[in-house]
Order: structure tokens, then sequence, then C-alpha cells
């Protein structure tokens, strides 16, 4: 027993020095350096993907003629704001990229470049809204997004003004909560409401820019000086050589390139994005097959020790479900991914911590039902089997297990349905799962119904051909 | 081992169950080919003076020695102990997920490294002892509760105990099973082999016993030849337990 718990920790850590071994040796001894940038998945016209998935916008392009500027290379991480500035600070990547604004607070943690685009707070509201100034949002709703200076500027004016605040994750969410009435009004720097409009958001600008503020680029206080240098070196030469004016042309002027796209019926959005959703969905299957392997692994391992014959190892067994279980999933992935490796210094990457968090926690599920079934056997059975002389293990192997796991096995399928649809929860690292491209996809033409209706459908047939395999396994194993 | 020495000798054996003492002091010797047959009221301790013979239960106090074996020392591998003492339970406890054959095979085949081809045969033969030849390859779900018991002696017979410990073996049959099951015991009797029984079938302990001991309260009140112990009972207790069961 105590052999095989060892062997799934060093499993577990080849996991991680893999993990980590493919993060160092990409970004050490060679001659062009490489930085991983962190960016956010919403945030048009500076980060966003484009209908072959690959990241424009201004961020993107100035990042990308920067490093070729200045002869490094970058591996851009499309991993939401608030992941981005957090692995940046946990030192988990080189640095962010994400229309950050420069401000005192930030600062004091990050060393920010110098400003590479000028920006100011407007309010938006619908089409048919009759609202034109702040003084008509008294006793309203106000939609912002986190993180954002239109959150800092809309909270910095809502007593005086009197209205109240609503926060959202993403872009998306916050237009639609004006479109549809729930809010009347919502604030976002002027380039991304102007981008948004002309997508198609049915909203107007009704202010002028306030609160004009400068966006940079960060890394981590002290660390990445290279960087930080290159960087500004490089801004200042595509300032110079107009490259920079083209960059902010290409997403800002009158002849955006990126205009809506044509066919936004079912089909034809399938179509634009079947190429994201079939990486999504292979990136979910991946995540939830290797998650399932280990969680079971785990799973029956800790059940096992709940049923050893040791109170020591039972009361170990009983502790790591309590933890496990009693973790909300989303706590327990932030924790992995960015709580780790800032208190050991060590980096994880976002594949390797989703499966460490779904194998302890839906781990945690399958080792309460392996204890269970294992319970559920009758007594003297294993009395019967100890009294021919069998050792404890070779009991439960040959009389205790098979027909335990008769039991566990209507519990096993429930788990790992459990475990595809949790997998969904890790978009919060940033993994490219299915449910996170369908935010990315949502960023850029922001049909969020018809998006997450295709997303929710494929799910479902994911999880109908899961049961099929299932139940198809336990009819051909007939137990 | 010669004829007249101690195959079990329990030793002022103690059993608390928390404040609750269950067997204060038991002394009890067992010979070779000595059948001895222990009855008394319920919840007197019998089960637990027979499970604590092969450590199912664990010893408060007391020496245990079976085949030499001091099996209360912790350091007494106790696995290689049991295969020399088969238990028969009350409730048969058949492997659910195993055929009849498979039940009696299993522990020949992992503890005894026996061939395959020798293991079935030795199954096969003592199938046939306990009359039941023809069902090696049955499912154990569906055996009457006699047959499932006789095919308990069987699997413990397997692996070939000189000792066998028989707890109320007849007590959850119909009426009608009990006797194929006796007469299997006492086949095992007449060739010798050891055995302790709990039972309360007092023909069979007439019959059989070398020695039948009466246990009350966690304590021996009372042992000889069954002729002693039932034609001329002397503790109260006993001739009362007596009046019980021989008037139901
Ligand atoms: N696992 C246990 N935990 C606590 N008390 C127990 C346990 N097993 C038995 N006892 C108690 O020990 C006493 C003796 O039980 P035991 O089963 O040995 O009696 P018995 O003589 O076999 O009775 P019966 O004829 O009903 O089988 C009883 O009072 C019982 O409640
Ligand atoms: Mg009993």
């Amino acid at each position: 027993m105590k052999r095989r718990l060892f062997a799934v920790f060093s499993f577990v850590a080849v996991l991680f020095a893999l993990g980590l071994g493919l993060g160092y040796s990409s970004a050490s001894a060679k001659t062009q350096q490489t930085y991983t940038i962190g960016t956010d998945v919403t945030f048009p016209p500076f980060e966003f993907a484009n209908d072959q998935n690959k990241y424009v916008g201004i961020d993107m392009d100035l990042m990308r003629a920067i490093a070729k500027d200045q002869g490094f290379k970058v591996n851009i991480k499309p991993l939401g704001f608030n992941a981005a500035v957090q692995a940046t600070q946990s030192g988990q990547i080189d640095g962010v990229i994400a229309g950050m604004s420069i401000t005192k607070e930030r600062a004091a943690t990050f060393d920010f470049s110098n400003p590479y685009f000028t920006s100011g707070v407007v309010m938006a509201v619908a089409k048919n809204s009759k609202i034109t100034d702040l003084n008509a949002l008294k006793g309203k709703r106000v939609a912002v997004k986190t993180g954002t200076s239109g959150a800092d500027y809309a909270n910095s004016i809502k007593n005086k003004y009197g209205f109240k605040v609503v926060t959202f994750d993403d872009s998306n969410n916050m237009y639609e909560d004006v479109t549809t009435g729930n809010s009347v009004a919502c604030f976002e720097d002027s380039p991304v409401m102007r981008y948004a409009i002309q997508q198609g958001s049915k909203l107007k600008i009704v202010t002028k820019p306030a609160e004009s503020g400068s966006y940079g680029f960060a890394v981590k206080k002290g660390q990445n000086k290279a960087l930080l240098t290159a960087f500004n070196r490089g801004l200042a030469n595509l300032k110079k050589n107009g490259q920079y004016d083209k960059i902010t042309e290409r997403y800002l002027g009158k002849d955006s390139t990126a205009k809506p796209a044509d066919d936004r019926s079912f089909l034809g959005l399938l179509k634009q994005n079947k190429g994201a959703l079939w990486d999504g969905f292979v990136e979910t299957l991946w995540l939830t097959v290797v998650s399932i392997f280990f969680a079971t692994l785990f799973g029956v391992i800790v059940g096992l020790m709940g049923v050893v014959p040791s109170k020591f190892i039972n009361g170990a067994s009983t502790t790591l479900i309590y933890i496990f279980r009693g973790l909300p999933l989303l706590v327990l992935a932030l924790f992995i991914y960015t709580g780790i490796p800032s208190l050991t210094g060590q980096k994880i990457p976002a594949f390797v911590a989703g499966v460490i968090t779904l194998m302890f926690n839906e781990g945690a599920y399958i080792a309460a039902f392996v204890k269970g079934g294992i319970n559920a056997v009758d007594h003297g059975q294993m009395e019967a089997a100890r009294s021919l002389g069998l050792p404890f293990g070779k009991s439960m192997r040959k009389v205790i297990l098979p027909q335990g796991i008769k039991i566990m096995v209507p519990s096993f399928i429930n788990q790992f349905i459990i475990t595809l649809k949790d997998t969904s929860i890790l978009s919060i690292i940033g993994l490219l799962e299915l449910t996170q491209t369908g935010k990315i996809i949502i960023a850029r033409n922001l049909e969020g119904f018809k998006v997450w209706t295709i997303v929710a459908v494929i799910y479902l047939v994911v999880i109908t051909l899961l049961t099929w395999l299932s139940n198809w396994v336990q009819r051909r194993t007939k137990i | 081992m010669s004829e007249t020495k101690a195959k079990i000798k329990v030793d002022n054996l103690v059993k608390n169950y928390g404040d609750n003492a269950v067997l204060k002091g038991i002394n009890l010797e067992v010979k070779n080919n000595e059948v001895v047959v222990i009855i008394g009221p319920s919840g007197s301790g019998k089960s637990t003076l027979l499970r604590t013979l092969n450590k199912l239960e664990e010893p408060t106090g007391g020496s245990i020695v079976v085949d030499g074996y001091d099996i209360a020392k912790p350091d007494t591998d106790i696995n290689k102990v049991r295969e020399n003492i088969g238990m028969v339970f009350q409730h048969f406890n058949l492997f659910n997920n195993l055929t009849v054959g498979e039940n009696i095979t299993l522990a020949p085949l992992e503890l005894k490294k026996e061939a395959p081809k020798q293991a079935t045969e030795h199954a096969h033969s003592l199938l046939q002892m306990v009359g039941l030849e023809s069902k090696f390859d049955a499912r154990v779900q569906s055996l009457s509760g006699g047959q499932q018991q006789r095919v308990a002696i069987a699997r413990a017979l397997a692996m070939k105990p000189d000792v066998m410990l028989f707890d109320e073996p007849t007590s959850a049959l119909d009426p009608e099973m009990v006797g194929d099951v006796l007469a299997v015991m006492k086949d095992l009797a007449k060739q010798g082999m050891t055995m302790v029984v709990v039972t309360h079938e007092m023909g069979f302990a007439k019959e059989v016993a070398d020695r039948v001991i009466f246990v009350d309260d966690g304590q021996i009140l009372e042992e000889g030849t069954p002729d002693e112990l039932f034609g001329h009972p002397k503790h109260p207790r006993l001739q009362d337990f007596l009046n019980k069961i021989l008037n139901v």
C-alpha cells in the first residue's frame, strides 16, 4: 500500500518536473530569449482572437512588432486580465500587456514601461436610452468590468451621483446587461467601447473621455529589467518609424479591418469558429481523460486508506476527503495555480495545475464512495477470507474489491460526467478548453446567446458519448 | 505431534470491549483429535472465545497457544497460524463473487501455491465428501443454506487444517438442512479432526463431544464429558440453562 502511494506521488512529481522542465527549456539558453506574456481574453481592440483563432489587437501587434524590432520572442498567453496580473505577480509569467492602466497602486507591485496608449473612460447607454449625462444615473444600476479603469471611475463617482455598480468578469456580459436593460449604463475605456459598437453592440457613447489614463506594459517589480528596457526602446523606434500609428489605425481608424463577421446564424458561427471550437473540445476531452485517470488513482488510494486496519491511516483518509471535498473547485484551482507558485517560487503549467485540481477534488469524491462501497460489503466476507490465512491485501483484492466495485460503478460513471463538466471551471486559470474558447469567441463577436448554445450542445454530446461508453464498459466487464 | 499434547492452550484469557468485560479469565486446553463443544446462554461470550482462538478478535490479556505459536504475541505471523485453523461461521460467509469451486480453491492457490489442477482435484474430492460433487461450477447464490454451509466446511478443509472451529454452524439453517451439516461434522470428528464447536445441538454434543464446556458470563462454570454435564449438571446455572433449552 505504502509503496503504491509513493508511486502515485512520484508520478505527480514527475508531472510537475516535466511541466517545469518544459517551461524552463523554452525560456533559457537560446540566442533569442523567449518571454511569456500574459494578456486578457476579452479586451478588444487591444487583444482578442481573430477568426483564425490568432491573438490580434493593438497590444498584440505592438508586442510582436517590438519583439521583432528588439530581437526577442514572445509567447502570448491569453489568461484573462486578473489571472494574467496574478501570474505576473507570482512570477508564473514574465509580463502582462492587457490595456493595463498605470496607477500608483499597481506601481507598488509592478514596474511599468513608458505609456504606450492614452485612453479615457466613457459612458455608454443602450441605443434607445434617454440618458445623456451622469446626473440621470441617480438610483440606477450601472455595469462595469472588474479591474478596469472604467470600474475605478464608476466607483469613485457612484456616491456623488447616487448609482449602484454591478461588476462583470467579461465585457460581453457587461454590454448585455445594458442592452437588456438590467443596467442603464456602463463605463469603459473609449477605444474598447468604440470597437464594441463597431462590432454591433446596441450601445452609444454619451460622454467625453474622462480620467484619461495611460496604458503600460508591466513586469513584476524589480524583475525582468532587460525586457522592460527592450520594450521601451522598441516602442520609441515604432513611434519614430510610423509603425505605431499604423497599428493603432488598424483597429481604431475609419477603415478598420476588424469588420463584423457576415454570417451570424448558428451554422455561420459554427463554420467560422470550427477550428477554435474543435481545439477547445479536444482540450476539454484531454483534460477530462487525464484528470479522471489521476482522480481515480488518488480516490482509490485514499478510499482504501479509509478501510485498512490502521486508525492513523483511516484518519489521514478522512482528513483528505474532508479538505478536498470541502474546498470549492474554483478556490482550489486558483490556490494551486497562483497560490502555490507565489509560496514556492515554482511555476506550474496551467494544464498541470488543472489536472492536480481535479485530481484532488474529484478524487476526494471518488475516495468517499470507494470507502463506502467497500464498507457496504458484508463484514463476514473479510472475516472468512482472513480466517483462511489470506493477508489483508489479498483478501481485499480477491474478495472485497470485486464486490465493492460492483456497488461503486454507478458512482464512478456519475463522477466521470461531473469531472467533464467541472473542467469548465478551469477556464479561470486560462486553460483554452471549451468554455474558455466560448468566452474568447464571444469577446470577438459578442454573440453570447448563440455561442453559449453551441458550447452547451457540444457538452451534452460529449456527456452522452461518455455515458454510452461507460455503460458499454459496464456491460462488457459484466460487473 | 503426540496424541496427548495440547493443540490449543488458553491461559487466563481476558477480553474487554471498552468497559464491558466479555471474557473474564478463561483457561482451556484442547488436545489433539479432541472434540470440544461449548454451550452457554446468549451473550455469554462463546463466539468471542472462539474468535480469539484465531485472533479474529484481539485478546485483551492472557495467552493463547495454538500448535506451539503464542498468537497473542504481536510478532507471531497470524496468517501462517490461521492456515492451520479452519473456521466455519453461522452465516457461512461464502465469497459471493466466486463460484463454489473458486471459493474452495482460492486460499490453496494463493497461499499454498498449489498447481491449479491439483487444487481443483482436491476441491472436487472435498465436495464429494460433503455430498455436493455436482456443484463445483455453481454460483454461491444458487445454493440453499445447508448446501452453502457444507461448501463453507469444504472451503475450510481445503487448507488441510488440523483444527476446525465452528460457531453455531446450524443455527441459521432450516431444520431439515441441519442433519446434512451435522453429518459432515460427525464424519470429520470420526476422521480425528480436532474440533471446537459452539452449538445448541445437544444431540450432536452427546454423540460426538469428548468434552462439553459450559460458559456463562465470560467464565467457564463447568466442564466434563457429555454424560457428566447433561446427566449430572452440578452448577445451578447449568441446570437452569439445560432446563430451558430442553423444554422449548
Ligand atoms: N464487537 C463488539 N463490540 C462490543 N461488544 C461486543 C462485540 N462483540 C460482542 N460483544 C458483546 O460481548 C458479549 C458476548 O458476545 P458473544 O457474541 O461472544 O456472545 P455469544 O455467547 O456468542 O452469544 P450468542 O449465543 O447470542 O451468539 C455480548 O454482550 C456482546 O454484546
Ligand atoms: Mg455467538
